[in-house]
């Protein structure tokens, strides 16, 4: 078997286990998942990193990034070439088309290593962006946001259909099908996300490079790929051209990145992704990868002044991006209500990677990514939309599959003390109060133990005159953990009658509304 | 007026007002005349409990025939545990599944359209787990099967109700006794919620009628309230231990109207203080009057 057979084997493996991760992110009725979901994150140095130098915390599981780290110093950029789920995808989508294309540029491979620089850059200054192009985040977002749902709905629309032609013997064997997918790879429910179309045209746009140039997102922008480039400097899987070379050119065809294989002293180790491509390919036999001394001739010249331009743009961004009221107390968004255990609003932009996890493990669907409600600093971020589902209170997964810790993991009795805002009544929209007519349901779905809405008996008059007696709800502030059950289940179509704004989220001393409160600070950061 | 001509009375003039789902309806109550009208057991352990009740009312083998398809229709709409008294007792399901089975059944499917999430409320409240161990299919509710239903009652003209219900062969209502902010009680009768797709949460503004509007289509063969723990305050959702009272106790009936006013007796209420109950009654879909009926009570 050739290296480049086994190469394929392994990146399928490692594509499935990412794929398998991904459909076990979803509850099963219990608070526990039963999998690491997180798994491939949690590997990811650039998130540990960009985490490290923007909040200047690493989570429990960092460690598990210092042996990618580990592996790239020994073996170079191996994560790329054979495990990297991105990767794969980008393989297959260049697959597609038979013809290779011509390379854009020669100089392009460095573009990524601004892309880094610049990241880096922000997160030293306390703007953690990195999510937004780090591979796995990406891929993690696109699947949850986009690819999943997406696929959800055309098995529905298919199998519906058959179910409605109810013919006999096919309907019940595609019913049989739809029920065996169910119980295996599709989602409990149909997930719906704002911005789901956008994200995955993204997704669609970065597999779509590939006709431009194979591997172009590896090649050219990726920035977890460049860090692993600085460190595959060093590594010692070096690669070597005996004397039977001849030049023929072969190799260079068939390297998926940029690291000019031809030529025998010009080979980039920060480029290669040990696809052993030009091992195989080559006639002569005579490309070698082992475990050598010295460096590669071919270095990595990113030029002082363009270094230093990526640096300032990314140091720039923060300034830039921080003069937006949205992120200061007290001028949020009355709608940003973040994931319970989430910290301060500052230190969760800091933390947060846009990974999307916590959206594709929401139980009831109503973690959403922002688009500007948090300033284009925290574009992608989890808000939880009570209208499209409410914070279910037996339920922590958000905070156990956050890989940065920006949702902390609470214990479910710590978890159910936290409040995420405080329900408001609208009571011009409300049946009882604005139409004597009798509703109850806020009340009636209210989780806490104390219900922290109340119904008070009155009579009303209706357009006649006529007394009706009837029960209206308020809210106990002491009680409300603004979770939005309520919202979400309000009959009043459209603005609901009673919604959830941040006033008084535990997260933020600045969005308290009561001076004193008896139930004690439910901070979580106490 | 005796038992035996009220209740053919009561079944003339509601088979008349609900024909022609009157007729099966007529059979049975001309049935209910075989054994007592409601038993009233108490004692432990719970599945015994349920045993001996049904043995009491002439044995599950009166309702359910070789080869059937049963529904149970338990109360798990919300993301409770047992003990908190929000959802039917999960022993009290699984009982009952294994009774069906024992009568010859041929599947026994257990169903309810929650209010949280569905997977969470199966798990938590132990029914999924429990109707399992008695071999019973739980199922998750299928969008695409409620239909239309033409309930022309007080408050209700049609709703899309879940189609399952009235194409099996035997329905059993599986109700927790509970209190309730606006219906004051929810029995038997409320938990016909539970079958109704559509915006559900709209028939609050009419809830008592809409409640005796699903009475009118849905016609249980048997209902069985679970009174083993009851939940005295802050009901249907609850969440709090001081609001649960354990009576270890099950209500079996065929009178849907019978069961529920029995029922509000456990919360010391009188069976007219419970609104739908009186307009059930007054519409003649059953019984309220608990002097007019034969009730046997069990201890265990």
């Amino acid at each position: 078997m050739t290296l480049t057979r086994a190469r394929r084997i392994v990146q399928g493996l490692f594509l499935a286990l990412f794929l398998f991760l991904f459909i076990q992110t979803e509850s099963k009725g219990t608070d526990e998942l039963g999998w690491p979901v997180k798994l491939f994150l949690d590997f990811d140095p650039l998130i540990v990193l960009t985490t490290f130098l923007a909040a200047h915390r690493v989570e429990g599981l960092f460690w598990l990034s210092l042996i990618l780290v580990g592996l790239t110093l020994l073996l170079g950029r191996v994560f790329c070439g054979w495990v990297c789920p991105l990767g794969t995808l980008n393989n297959l989508a260049g697959s597609l088309r038979k013809k290779r294309p011509r390379p854009p540029g020669p100089a392009w491979f460095r573009v990524k290593y601004y892309i880094l620089i610049g990241l880096l850059a922000s997160s030293l200054f306390g703007v953690q962006l990195a999510g937004i192009l780090d591979p796995i985040s990406l891929t993690i977002r696109s699947f949850s946001l986009a690819l999943y749902p997406a696929m959800s709905y055309a098995a529905a629309a298919l199998f519906d259909a058959v179910y409605r032609l109810d013919l006999p013997l096919v309907t019940p064997a595609s019913e049989a099908l739809y029920a065996l997918l169910k119980k295996t790879m599709l989602p409990f429910q149909q997930p719906w996300f704002a911005q789901g179309t956008f994200i995955g045209l993204l997704f669609l746009g970065v597999l779509s490079l590939n006709f431009v140039q194979r591997r172009f997102w590896c090649r050219f922008l990726c920035p977890l790929g460049a860090l692993l480039g600085l460190l595959s400097r060093w590594s010692v899987l070096r690669r070597s051209v005996s004397e039977e070379c001849d030049s023929c050119g072969a190799c260079a065809g068939v390297c998926q990145a940029d690291a000019a294989p031809a030529g025998k002293e010009t080979w980039r180790a920060s480029e290669c992704l040990v696809c052993n491509n030009c091992d195989d390919i080559c006639p002569k036999n005579a490309v070698r990868f082992g475990l050598l001394k010295g460096r590669s001739g071919g270095g990595l010249d990113l030029g002082r002044r363009n270094v230093m331009a990526a640096f300032f743009s990314g140091a720039f961004a923060v300034p830039l991006l921080r003069i937006s009221p949205l992120a200061r107390p007290r001028m949020s968004d009355a709608r940003l209500i973040r994931p319970p255990g989430a910290l301060e609003e500052g230190q969760f932009l800091q933390s947060c990677v846009r990974c999307g996890e916590c959206m594709k493990v929401c139980i009831t669907g109503g973690l959403q990514p922002t688009l500007l409600e948090a300033g284009l600093e925290g574009l992608w971020t989890p808000v939880l939309v009570p209208r499209i589902g409410y914070c279910e209170f037996n339920c922590t997964l958000c905070g156990q599959v956050c890989p940065t810790g920006a949702i902390r993991r609470l214990a479910l009795e710590q978890k159910q003390r936290v409040r995420l805002g405080h329900a408001a009544i609208d009571r011009g929209r409300c049946l009882p109060f604005a139409h004597a007519t009798p509703c109850i349901v806020c009340e009636e779905t209210c989780p806490t133990p104390k219900k922290a809405i109340w119904l008070e008996e009155v009579t009303v008059r209706d357009r006649e005159g006529n007394p009706v007696r009837l029960q209206q709800p308020r809210v106990d502030l002491t009680a409300c953990i603004g979770c939005g059950a309520c919202e979400k289940h309000c009959p009043v179509v459209g603005q609901p009658a009673i919604y959830v704004t941040v006033a008084g989220e535990s997260r933020s001393p600045e969005h308290q509304l009561l001076l004193q409160d008896p139930a004690g600070p439910a901070s979580p950061g106490t | 007026m005796k038992r035996r001509d009220f209740l053919k009375w009561t079944a003339l003039s509601s088979a008349g007002l609900v024909l022609p789902a009157g007729l099966p309806a007529l059979g049975r109550i001309a049935q209910a005349a075989q054994g007592p009208d409601l038993v009233v057991a108490r004692g432990t352990p719970t599945p015994q409990l349920v045993r001996s009740a049904l043995d009491a009312l002439g044995g599950m083998r009166r309702f359910v025939a070789r080869g059937d398809v049963v529904i149970l229709k338990p109360n798990i709409g919300w993301d409770r545990t047992p003990q908190y008294a929000a959802t039917t007792n999960p022993e009290v399901v699984g009982t009952l599944a294994k009774l069906c089975f024992e009568a010859g059944a041929k599947k026994v499917r257990v169903f309810d359209n929650t209010v949280n999430d569905a997977r969470r409320c199966y798990r938590q409240s132990g029914i999924a787990d429990a109707a399992a161990a008695a071999g019973a299919e739980m199922v998750v509710m299928d969008s695409r099967k409620y239909r239309d239903v033409r309930i022309n009652g007080k408050a209700l003209k049609s709703w899309p109700l879940y189609g399952e219900i009235f194409e099996a062969d035997r329905v059993i209502n599986v109700p927790i006794a509970k209190t309730h902010s606006l219906s004051g009680l929810t029995l038997g009768m409320k938990n016909w919620m539970g079958v109704m797709g559509g915006v559900r949460f709209r028939v609050h503004q009419r809830l008592d009628e809409s409640l005796v509007d699903l009475c009118r289509v849905i016609k249980p063969t048997l209902t069985v309230l679970d009174a083993v723990r009851i939940l005295t305050a802050n009901g249907p959702t609850g969440g709090d231990l001081g609001d649960v009272k354990r009576l270890d106790t099950v209500v079996v009936g065929v009178d849907p109207v019978a069961v529920d006013a029995f029922g509000a007796t456990l919360f010391g209420m009188k069976p007219a203080d419970i609104g739908h109950v009186r307009l059930a009654a007054q519409a003649g879909l059953g019984v309220m009057d608990l002097s007019k009926l034969q009730i046997k009570r069990i201890g265990v």
